[in-house]
């Protein structure tokens, strides 16, 4: 397994009659993209804006952020599962536009625990900083689906819509040659030559069973994870596109940009190329929604990183909102109790500002916690510009101003590992 | 800048235990400690009264002593109110905190004071107030002094406030956002190799503990038992008529089931955003059993049921909030004579 990215820096995207790279200019011959998207019967037509860093801009609710890649012929499917079949991905060359996103936007907000504006994406000011988000170029698609669908039929369209653009923007720039070239080292629990290192391996969940997966809601390899077991992963499966979030996620949320861009998996391929460590693999796995299941799953995935990878530690992630702690830290005791030392990321739940209502588990030997926060956070976001969304009243909305929570602002809370977000102790 | 500064009999030289029972006194001026204390403000600090009271009478008297050193302080048009530091003296540290506490609440002034963390009166104030740690130890008299003239300085010019361990206050117990340079992936990084390494690392989050729930004494005889249903997965009448929010409620609603032998969809929605709701909205006897309950009544397993059942939405709650509404539960239940609860959650 050997995935190579072949990185192509964008500065700027613009509308023009032929889609093609020009250094770091991106044309995009929108007719022709939209023509490609409303071969889904589900849409019945499709609008794009393109904003630019720094600009007077927000737009929302947000469904889904999506790195511009396309993989060279030969090198597998695209979106395997979804746009291809379920063949392994991150075999191969993929190239890439870095510095774009392609940001599709719900035409109503799901309303969830935190407030009727959803995910929201800010594009100047100090909330746009504390986003990577806030710095790319993004081409927003505003998918508009034909009336009477039902809600599973929907979010399945935008999923499409999202992944298909992302792969027509960056075949433009198939046939040019790319800035850089980013290869990974050999990983694995069979990997020569780094003896002495401490074997390390994530486990992240990638879905909370808290909500049922949507009727053909596509996750892994295209398929909803209803009776999935955890299982080990190549690194490179999660960021050549074995992976798209659940259409709901919640507290900060997660994004397929950063399954692309996986900072904890790009965090520990960056230690195992220092030789620091040895990255024994991944597993992925799923938060339970009751005790049976989670004592199955939490073993599985305690079982896979002690006897199929071998590790010495694991760091671990969760998904969704509270209860998934549970699997979280079930999983760590677990671990230690096999002897794998253990470092987990939570989200802080304390909305009365108290340490003791921010944890949702108390187990001694899980004592090395990265906690995201976000309860005390917000920004008074000025008037804009341009305040883009599927209904004009949620534009009136998001022109603002509007006091927006940190959880709301896409990518600040994330919880793959991007956040720079810190809940301190005082 | 003008202190009034407080100290029990001892630190303030009326002698030790055998003068405990002193009331109240003033005295002009820094004594004992204060000069060290004034010293360490600066030149344009001036300690301009001190207040020195037995620790018996402080702690018998609370409320009076209290009284008369606010007037005391309001006299003086202090910028800062001192306290101690009480080291680990117990009802020094307690009168000092309910001093600090009262000084900082209805006067609106500037108030430090120094315990250990082992002093009663640090659990019970240190969430309200900055308590330096002094340790237990007296000798420490000038460490302490020094972090409370340079904390107090900071709370009377109203400067940002770092960190428990930058300061050296004792953690309030509070938690706040701060946006740091290291992603989260790259802290988790750090700190499993450290783990791994075995070298000190600072978990970003420390885990509480809570003192076990004792399991209550079994049923004598179910046949006669009288049961309550309670549920926080947040079914309410259609319309929610209490209002009970769908996260971080702060209300909790009873609602009749008297001649109801089955709920039914139809007259429920559920208020909770953080489980998926289409089954119970099929069918919220899935989370409030009546239809079970209505069963084991009639064949005699227990003796009736109570015919409201309570709902909240048990939702990213936190602990303050949940407390109130299960001791308001608790009595109600308790009041109209209940033998047992099931508690349903989701």
């Amino acid at each position: 397994m050997q995935l190579t990215l072949a990185l192509h820096s964008i500065t700027s995207i613009y509308p023009s009659d032929s889609t093609r790279l020009e250094g770091e200019a991106l044309a995009v011959d929108l007719t022709e993209l939209s023509g490609l998207l409303l071969e889904d019967s589900s849409l019945a037509a499709v609008d794009f804006e393109i904003v630019s860093p720094g600009e007077s801009c927000r737009a929302g609710p947000v469904f889904d952020i999506v790195e511009p890649r396309a993989k060279v012929p030969g090198s597998g499917p695209d979106w395997p599962g979804i746009l291809g079949g379920p063949l392994t991905a991150g075999m191969g060359t993929t190239h890439v536009l870095r510095g774009a996103a392609v940001t599709v936007l719900r035409e109503e907000s799901v309303g969830d625990s935190r407030g009727a504006v959803g995910y929201v994406l800010e594009m100047s000011g100090a909330a746009a900083q504390e986003s990577h988000y806030g710095s790319l170029h993004h081409l927003i698609v505003i998918p508009r689906t034909r009336t009477g669908l039902p809600s599973h039929t929907q979010q399945r369209a935008y999923r499409i819509a999202g992944l298909k653009t992302a792969v027509y923007l960056a075949r433009a720039a198939l046939k040019v040659a790319s800035d850089e070239i980013e290869m990974f080292e050999p990983v694995g629990p069979a990997v020569n030559g780094r003896e002495g290192l401490p074997r390390v391996a994530y486990v992240g969940q990638i879905f909370s069973r808290q909500r049922k997966p949507a009727i053909d809601e596509p996750i892994l390899y295209g398929a909803d994870t209803d009776g999935m077991l955890p299982l080990t992963l190549h690194p490179d499966e999660w960021l050549d596109g074995a992976l798209v979030p659940s259409y709901h996620n919640s507290l900060g949320g997660a994004e397929t940009y950063f399954y692309q861009n996986h900072p904890v998996i790009t965090e520990l391929y960056r230690r195992h190329h220092a030789r620091e460590i040895n990255f024994v693999g991944t597993v992925a796995t799923i938060a339970s929604a009751n005790n049976f299941d989670r004592e199955r799953n939490c073993r599985f995935a305690a079982s896979l990183v002690k006897w199929a990878l071998n590790a010495d530690g694991a760091v671990l992630t969760k998904f969704g909102g509270g209860v998934p702690h549970t699997d979280l830290s079930e999983t760590a005791r677990l671990l230690e109790g096999m002897g794998i030392k253990t470092a987990v990321q939570v989200t802080d739940l304390a909305r009365d500002r108290r340490i003791e209502s921010a944890l949702l588990f108390n187990f001694p030997e899980v004592n090395a916690i990265v906690c995201i926060g976000g309860n005390s956070t917000s920004w008074k976001g000025p008037r804009v510009e341009r305040a883009i969304a599927a209904n004009p009243e949620m534009v009136e909305r998001l022109r603002g101003p509007v006091e927006i929570e940190a959880m709301n602002v896409i990518g600040v809370a994330n919880q793959q590992g991007a956040s720079r977000l810190r809940a301190m102790v005082y | 800048m003008r202190i009034v500064h407080y100290l029990n009999q001892f630190f303030g030289g009326l002698g030790g235990e055998e003068k405990a029972n002193l009331p109240l006194e003033t005295k002009e001026g820094a004594v004992g400690p204060g000069k060290l204390l004034e010293q360490l403000l600066g030149s344009d600090a001036r300690v301009v009264m001190t207040l020195v009271c037995g620790d018996n009478y402080a702690v018998e008297h609370q409320a009076e002593m209290i009284g008369a050193s606010l007037d005391k302080i309001r006299q003086a048009d202090a910028d800062l109110f001192v306290a101690g530091p009480c080291f680990q003296a117990g009802r020094y540290g307690m009168a000092a905190g309910a001093l600090c506490s009262e000084a900082q609440s209805k006067l609106s002034m500037a108030v430090i004071t120094g315990m250990a963390e082992e002093n009663p009166g640090a659990d019970l104030y240190r969430e309200f107030l900055y308590i330096v740690d002094s340790g237990a130890n007296a000798a420490n008299m000038r460490e302490a002094l020094a972090r409370m003239a340079s904390l107090g300085r900071k709370l009377i010019e109203r400067a940002p406030i770092g960190l428990p361990k930058e300061e050296g206050y004792l953690p309030h117990g509070l938690i706040r956002d701060q946006f740091v340079v290291q992603t989260a992936a790259e802290r988790l990084v750090d700190m499993v190799l450290a783990k791994l390494a075995n070298k000190p690392f600072e978990s970003e989050m420390a885990p509480t503990a809570f003192a076990p729930v004792p399991m209550p004494p079994p049923i004598k005889d179910l046949k006669k038992a009288k049961l309550m249903l309670i549920t926080d997965g947040g079914l309410v009448p259609k319309g929610n008529p209490d209002n009970i929010q769908g996260s971080a409620a702060t209300r909790w609603g009873s609602y009749k089931i008297a001649n109801c032998d089955d709920l039914s969809g139809a007259d429920y929605e559920i208020s909770h955003g953080g489980y998926d709701p289409q089954f119970v909205r099929q069918d919220p006897d899935r989370l409030v059993p009546l239809d079970a309950m209505r069963e084991l009544e009639r064949a005699g397993v227990i003796g009736e049921l109570y015919d409201e059942f309570l709902s909240t939405s048990g939702l990213a709650n936190p602990l303050s909030n949940t407390r109130r509404m299960g001791r308001e539960m608790a009595e109600k239940a308790k009041a109209l004579g209940i033998d047992a609860v099931i508690l349903t959650s989701t």
